[in-house]
């Protein structure tokens, strides 16, 4: 038997057991299979288990958590494998993931991930797998949750996916629905004896429907005129309903609250980028719900409009622009595994038509199946495949978003096309301009190209050199390729030789060509060597070359063939940088002619290509300016935010733990398996299934999305939602409050053929909406405190929009002007944005690094994701800002101002009335009266619009102005 | 010497009047447990086992700070100065999914060791290394995303992508503050870029929970916004102040007074008005003593602004503030010590924060502040070993960086994990970012499995479904 060191108590221990267990076998029969069993055991308890035990099972065990769905307490576990398959393939060790993720090869799959383990631990597993992997242990593998919280097969055990209760589809008097919802809620109250609340007061009835219905507050001559402003006269309440219903202000606060569902921004958090296109998808909504279009409609506008048929240009305009929807998230544009950045897109993406539509949250099943509700992952990847084809990104280090031009009239189209073919032409142009020799060294000097000089020339490209020599151009004329200078340094260590080859035997002038700067040395050196012996001249390169501006004579000299010919520069002692950019052997008998020749090139050749830079130069100018006006026009082009269906139709794998580079089963494109509606969940062949998952969305079948739409304005104007839980109606939701009416309105609205408008009508003139807010009972306070029975009105605090319309409301700032980008030109980026527009909140640029005044203290929805109710808060940093903010001192200002005009001698409190029926919707207590007027007088004349101003300062910051009644 | 705004704190305390207690939900309650244990309501108010800290403060160097220039020693970078290496550079490998050559780089800064425990640390940060002994250095740190954005959000809130609460925003929720006239988690000079407010946002916490920006990036002033009123006399002020809780009680009145929110509301407006006289004498530093004034830098421009922050940050600290982030940073996409092509910019950066981080250690130990204070300084990543292409500055580095802790029941003078011989990729004692978050909540006494929130269906932990608490490193 081999010696096997004992390295542990563990180890003596599990060697005993196993000598033990051995003791009942016959030495004498045991033979080499058995041998070599024991071997391995014994190679498995003293290396494999303790490495285990010491590197692996901290994670991978049923004791812990089993991380990545992978056990190694047993042989079971690692043979199941994790989720991405078995862990080990016994005798092929380059095959198994557990030595793949040990020897840290791929990047993404190392482990233990706090280091890598040492070299003779990876051997001791890679010779364990080659030798088949023997183990021992016994155990069981802990069933995979191989299904869903709630299997698809039993979704209707949850009320949300049951199709809505057959007896309120039978078709109640459309007239009678208000008081049905009373019957409903009534019944309810009655079950335990509760007894509602009486209705509210015309005063604050009047104040609540503006709110509701417009998000604005009514004036005083509007209160004067409905009711008096007392409040005494008659309202007729149903009147005032309907006519709010038409105002385009309705229109603009519904759309208002639709963008906190499709988190809607005109700016993505990283790098601030603007989205200038984001804001025609904001004046959709505006315009579809003004003109009441059919939710139904506006689903599959938002999700497919880009698919949709159309009769008109506007009817296409509208159905494109509202697929801005899809391409509103707040995404990590410069994530660099694009692969990861589109999955994450995609999951942005389900997750708001999730939240949005169905109020599910499908987000949760893109690593594993829905731990609650039946959602398995394939679902989840047989969504994300339809919404693969849509791209989204135009892909770069940072990606970006997608705009597209809108379609115009055949006129303008064929007006831009001319404009787009220009602008094509005038870029080739400047490129080609840009590239040509001429200009690109044009700006300071000018380039003399070797051969149309006379003689033989050697630029300093082919000059041998010794030293480092550096390669310029900064100072013009240069011939050739640049010059070269010393750096003036090393001294005497650097020489440049110009030898010309094969030079014809004669007398020729050699010239040298530098040129000359302050910097450069007085006493540079060339030597000339010619049949004449070896000559020394020194030049001042100070001093601007004598001839032509290029050159100096070095003399005249006799060449020989096949004797010494060149011109040797260097830098022995000199005092400034030594510089050469050419060297010319001239035949000393064309001396003149090419004087003349030369004196042509500087005078000549020379201005001429300056002559001919410039004239590019100017070309240039022009056409830059060109360029830039065809853009203008080209840019006034609209275009829109959105997505391009131009992705390949294919379906996806299921990712494995979520992972984008860990891939499993394919998933066929669909839906929710659990929702079936009658059109089916099939998608043909040549679609990429985005239009089927539109209708599938939409579908008056689809149990979800009627309730939650039902609900979502149920609860804009309730306060709370029927289901509290908005945006999930899944198991982890709450169950409704009133099942049988939100069912109800279900159907009523799908019978309205999705009025949003009808739904909004027939909720206000319910009694349970006008009830009174304060009046309570003992009995009803303490059945139902949180009010989800709705016994009592329920107390609106003005949204943050609405605080900061109503301040301009009152300072008479509030510009009514719909729709446009309010986003000033050449705004790049979102940081540090000013606001400065009075026009109403909704039109305010969204930007998510910069919100307006006031949003982020007060609760404003977070439009990075898709919010159902916003956070309810009290804290004191809205008392702050109100107290504090300048914008807010800026209104009372203005508001002073026009109230100190409305009642110049001012001693008569009666505007004081208007004041208060402007901020409050009433007349002023007499508590309040006399505070106020206290207040006022209590100053002396000089600063009487001082105390003014802060008084209606301190209108603006008490409750009853953000607290309706 | 206590700052006067105690005693100023406890005569408001004692005067104020309200209508009633302070409502729950008013704001920043107090450390005092006022609920029961509750994953999705509020504070927790109880710890899930004994803390070794109180607060954080955290020093984020804003661009990632190249380690191997810095306290990660690797003098084979000499050797290897110029000579090509293949790596997994974090960028390529997310691109193409392929190993890249590059030339390493030495460090050109001159290394030497410190303190008693005798550790190296570059010229760059001599006078913070001079507090080596209290230091605890993790080597092996590693993070995600590869560019500044993505990086940054992980810092902080533990996602590149998703939108999720920050790590301040976590402590706040499950601890609360200690000061009721202080937010509980404040954010000085923060830039607005790479994720700007949601780097100390609340996402999907309730709003109360979100830092509180004093200040910002590039700005000289360090104040919080609407904290006060510019030009308005004090005694105008409490006229005015005086008028709305006139009208907030009589319209209290007029209502039947019985609505919780609405007094709610109301105890918010003194709140406000408390915080409005309070908070601008902890942002105060002119009352500070010459020597302290010095030993953060005050008086030198190049350490003054960042010296100020630090200095803040101590006062902070004693008025009982949970989590203060000093930031060092700019608003740019390249921000501050992002050197890709200028490494000797370096050392600018280093000059600014040095001394003022020295400063904080030696005032919170001589204050005994230290013992139940983290000190935590780090980047979102680190840098590249090698250089870029034009060969004078490192790419970000997301898997090998180096993080110090100091204080808090963290072990001093420690060294924990280690990096490849290039200082690349950590190959020992590797701390994620989620681990490092599980293990500064652990010191808090908060179990970061433990400490989760329901939102959309499911419970959210700032560890997601990660992190282990590094135990090694713990006292």
């Amino acid at each position: 038997m081999v010696y096997l060191p004992i390295t542990s108590v563990r180890a003596i221990l599990l060697v005993l057991g196993w000598t033990s267990l051995m003791v009942h076998l016959p030495w004498s029969v045991a033979d080499e299979g058995q041998d070599k069993q024991r071997e391995q055991a014994h190679f498995f308890e003293n290396k494999i288990r303790p490495a285990l035990i010491k590197h692996c099972l901290e994670c991978h065990s049923t004791a812990t958590e089993a991380s990545g769905g992978l056990l190694l307490d047993s042989f079971a576990g690692w043979q199941a494998g994790g989720d991405s398959g078995p862990s080990i393939i016994p005798g092929n060790v380059d095959g198994s993931r557990l030595l793949k993720a040990i020897r840290y090869e791929d990047a993404k799959l190392q482990m233990p991930p706090k280091s890598k383990l040492p070299l003779d631990v990876v051997e001791v597993f890679s010779k364990w797998i080659a030798d088949g992997a023997f183990d021992p242990r016994v155990g069981l593998v802990a069933e995979k949750s191989s299904i869903t919280g709630l299997p698809v097969d039993r979704a209707q055990d949850h009320w949300a996916y049951r199709s809505l209760s057959s007896r309120n589809s039978s078709s109640e008097s459309v007239d009678s629905s208000s008081s049905l919802i009373d019957k409903f809620i009534d019944a309810r109250l009655a079950k335990d004896g509760m007894v509602p609340a009486q209705s509210a007061s015309q005063v604050a009835l009047v104040r609540r429907l503006y709110f509701d219905l417009t998000g604005l507050p009514p004036s005083a001559r509007d209160i004067r005129r409905l009711i008096g402003a007392d409040g005494s006269g008659e309202l007729d309440y149903e009147s005032l309903v309907d006519r709010l219903l038409k105002t385009p202000q309705f229109g603009e606060n519904f759309a208002r609250k639709w963008m906190d569902v499709a988190r809607y921004a005109e700016s993505v958090t990283l790098r601030g980028f603007v989205l200038p296109q984001a804001w025609r998808y904001r004046d959709y909504l505006v315009q579809a719900f003004a003109e009441d279009r059919p939710f139904d409609q506006m689903i599959r506008e938002q999700v497919a409009g880009d698919l949709l048929k159309h009769d008109d240009l506007r009817q296409r305009h509208m159905q494109l622009v509202a697929t801005g929807f899809l391409a509103m998230g707040n995404t990590n544009l410069e994530e660099q595994d694009k692969t990861q950045l589109e999955m994450d897109y995609i999951d942005e993406q389900l997750d708001v038509i999730g939240g949005a539509f169905l109020a599910q949250t499908i987000g949760c099943a893109r690593c594993h199946n829905h731990k609650f509700d039946p959602i398995p992952t394939r679902d989840y990847y047989a969504m994300a495949g339809i919404l693969r084809s849509a791209v989204s990104l135009e892909h770069d280090n940072v990606s970006k978003w997608i705009e597209q031009p809108l379609p115009v009239s055949d006129d303008d189209a064929a007006r831009f096309r001319q404009l787009s073919d220009q602008l094509t032409g005038v870029t080739k142009r400047i490129a080609s301009i840009k590239k040509s020799p001429t200009i690109a060294d044009s700006s300071k000097k000018s380039m003399i190209s070797v051969t149309d000089l006379s003689g033989v020339v050697v630029d300093s490209r082919d000059a041998k050199l010794v030293g480092i020599w550096t390669v310029s151009s900064a100072i013009g004329p240069v011939i050739g390729d640049g010059y070269i200078h010393d750096g003036n340094s090393d001294k005497g260590k650097k020489t440049a030789t110009f030898e010309p080859p094969n030079l014809p035997p004669g007398a020729y002038e050699v010239r040298l060509s530098y040129s000359a700067s302050d910097n450069r040395a007085s006493n540079a050196i060339a030597r000339v060597f010619s049949a004449d012996g070896e000559a020394t001249v020194v030049i001042d390169q100070k001093k601007k070359p004598p001839e032509e501006g290029l050159w100096i004579s070095l003399g005249k000299y006799r060449f020989e063939k096949d004797g010494q010919a060149f011109v040797l520069v260097t830098n022995d002692q000199s005092d400034g940088v030594v510089i050469v950019d050419a060297v010319q052997f001239l035949p000393a008998e064309s001396r003149l002619k090419a004087a003349e020749v030369t004196k042509a090139l500087d005078i000549g050749v020379l201005e001429l290509a300056n002559k001919a830079a410039s004239k590019l130069e100017k070309e240039l100018k022009l056409l830059e300016g060109q360029k830039k006006q065809l853009e203008t026009q080209l840019g006034q082009r609209p275009a829109y935010l959105t997505v391009i269906e131009k992705g390949p139709l294919v379906d996806i794998p299921i990712h494995i733990r979520g992972d984008v580079h860990n891939l499993g089963e394919i998933a066929p494109r669909g839906f929710l398996s659990a929702v079936k509606t009658s059109s089916g969940n099939l998608i043909p062949a040549e679609s990429s299934g985005r239009i089927e998952l539109a209708n599938w969305l939409s579908s008056a079948d689809n149990p979800l999305t009627a309730r939650v739409y039902a609900n979502r304005v149920w609860s804009w104007l309730m306060g709370q939602g029927i289901v509290s839980s908005i945006n999930n109606f899944g198991t982890t939701g709450t169950a409704p409050s009133h099942p049988e009416l939100l069912d109800w309105l279900a159907s009523e609205l799908i019978r309205s053929e999705w009025s949003t408008k009808h739904l909004v009508r027939t909720i206000v003139l319910s009694n349970a909406y006008r009830r009174c807010v304060v009046e309570s009972g003992e009995l009803e306070k303490r059945l139902d405190p949180s009010n989800s029975l709705y016994w009592r009105g329920y107390m609106r605090r003005l949204p943050v929009e609405s605080i900061r319309d109503a301040m301009l409301a009152i300072s008479g700032e509030l510009d009514l002007t719909a729709g446009g980008s309010l986003i000033r030109g050449n705004t790049k980026a979102d940081y540090n944005y000013h606001h400065e527009s009075t026009r109403r909140s909704l039109y305010q640029p969204l930007f998510r690094n910069s919100l307006p005044e006031l949003f982020e203290a007060f609760d404003f929805a977070d439009s990075s994701m898709s919010i159902g109710l916003r956070p309810r808060t009290t804290v004191a940093t809205q008392a702050l800002a109100l107290l504090n903010n300048p914008w807010v001192t800026a209104r009372a200002k203005v508001a002073s101002e026009k109230y100190l005009q409305l009642d110049p001698a001012n001693d008569s409190p009666l505007w004081l009335n208007d004041l208060f029926l402007d901020c409050f919707g009433r007349l002023p207590t007499e508590l309040e009266r006399h505070a106020c007027q206290t207040f006022l007088q209590n100053g002396n004349a000089i600063d009487k619009s001082d105390r003014l101003q802060n008084m209606i300062h301190s209108l603006f910051t008490s409750i009853d102005f953000r607290y309706l009644e | 010497m206590l700052p006067n705004f105690i005693n100023r704190r406890q005569l408001l305390q004692n005067t104020a009047c309200g209508f009633g207690t302070l409502a729950a939900n008013a704001i920043l309650a107090s450390e005092k447990p006022t609920q029961p244990f509750s994953s999705t309501n509020g504070l927790h108010s109880i710890y899930h086992h004994p803390p070794r800290a109180k607060r954080i403060i955290f020093l984020f160097m804003q661009g990632g700070v190249s380690q191997v220039d810095s306290f990660d020693y690797k003098p084979q970078l000499d050797d290897w100065h110029g000579e090509k290496h293949t790596f997994d550079d974090a960028r390529q490998l997310a691109k193409t999914g392929k190993r890249t050559e590059h030339h390493l780089m030495r460090s050109p800064w001159k290394f030497q060791r410190y303190g008693e425990s005798g550790r190296w640390a570059s010229e760059l940060f001599r006078e913070s290394a001079a507090h080596m002994d209290d230091m605890c250095l993790l080597h092996g740190m590693h993070t995600e995303g590869v560019a500044h954005g993505p990086a940054t959000l992980f810092l902080h809130c533990g996602a590149t992508n998703f939108i999720r609460p920050s790590i301040g925003s976590w402590i706040l929720y499950g601890l609360g503050s200690e000061n009721e006239n202080l937010p509980g988690f404040v954010s000085i000079a923060p830039s607005v870029g790479n994720g700007g407010p949601r780097n100390y946002g609340s996402a999907f916490l309730p709003p109360k929970f979100q830092g509180t920006k004093i200040g910002g990036a590039g700005v000289d002033s360090l104040s919080i916004d609407n904290l006060s009123r510019n030009g308005m006399p004090h005694y105008s002020q409490r006229e005015q102040f005086d008028l709305i809780q006139q009208l907030n009680r009589a319209q209290f009145q007029r209502r039947g007074n019985h609505d919780e929110e609405l007094d709610a509301a109301i105890q918010s407006h003194e709140l406000a008005w408390r915080m409005q006289q309070i908070a601008p004498d902890v942002l105060d530093l002119s009352g500070e003593s010459l020597q302290t004034m010095e030993m953060y830098g005050l008086n030198n421009p190049k350490t003054r602004s960042y010296g100020e922050r630090c200095l803040m940050a101590r006062r902070m600290c004693e008025a009982g503030v949970r989590f203060i982030q000093v930031n060092y940073g700019d608003n740019s996409a390249n921000p501050a010590w992002d050197q890709h092509s200028n490494l000797p910019k370096h050392s600018e950066h280093a000059q600014a924060v040095d001394k003022p981080i020295a400063g904080l250690l030696q005032d919170l130990k001589q204050r005994g502040l230290l013992d139940d204070t983290i000190v935590w300084w780090g980047s979102e990543f680190g840098r590249t070993p090698y250089s870029q292409e034009n060969g004078t500055g490192r790419d970000h580095n997301p898997s090998g960086f180096t993080v110090w802790l100091a204080g808090g029941g963290f072990k001093a003078g420690y060294t924990h994990g280690q990096t490849d011989e290039f200082g690349f990729q950590g190959i020992e004692g590797r701390v994620h970012m989620h681990d490092l978050h599980a293990t500064l909540l652990h010191q808090l006494g908060l179990d970061h499995k433990r400490l989760t929130f329901r939102n959309a269906g499911r419970d959210f932990r700032l560890t997601d479904v990660q992190g282990q608490v590094v135990h090694e490193i713990i006292s």
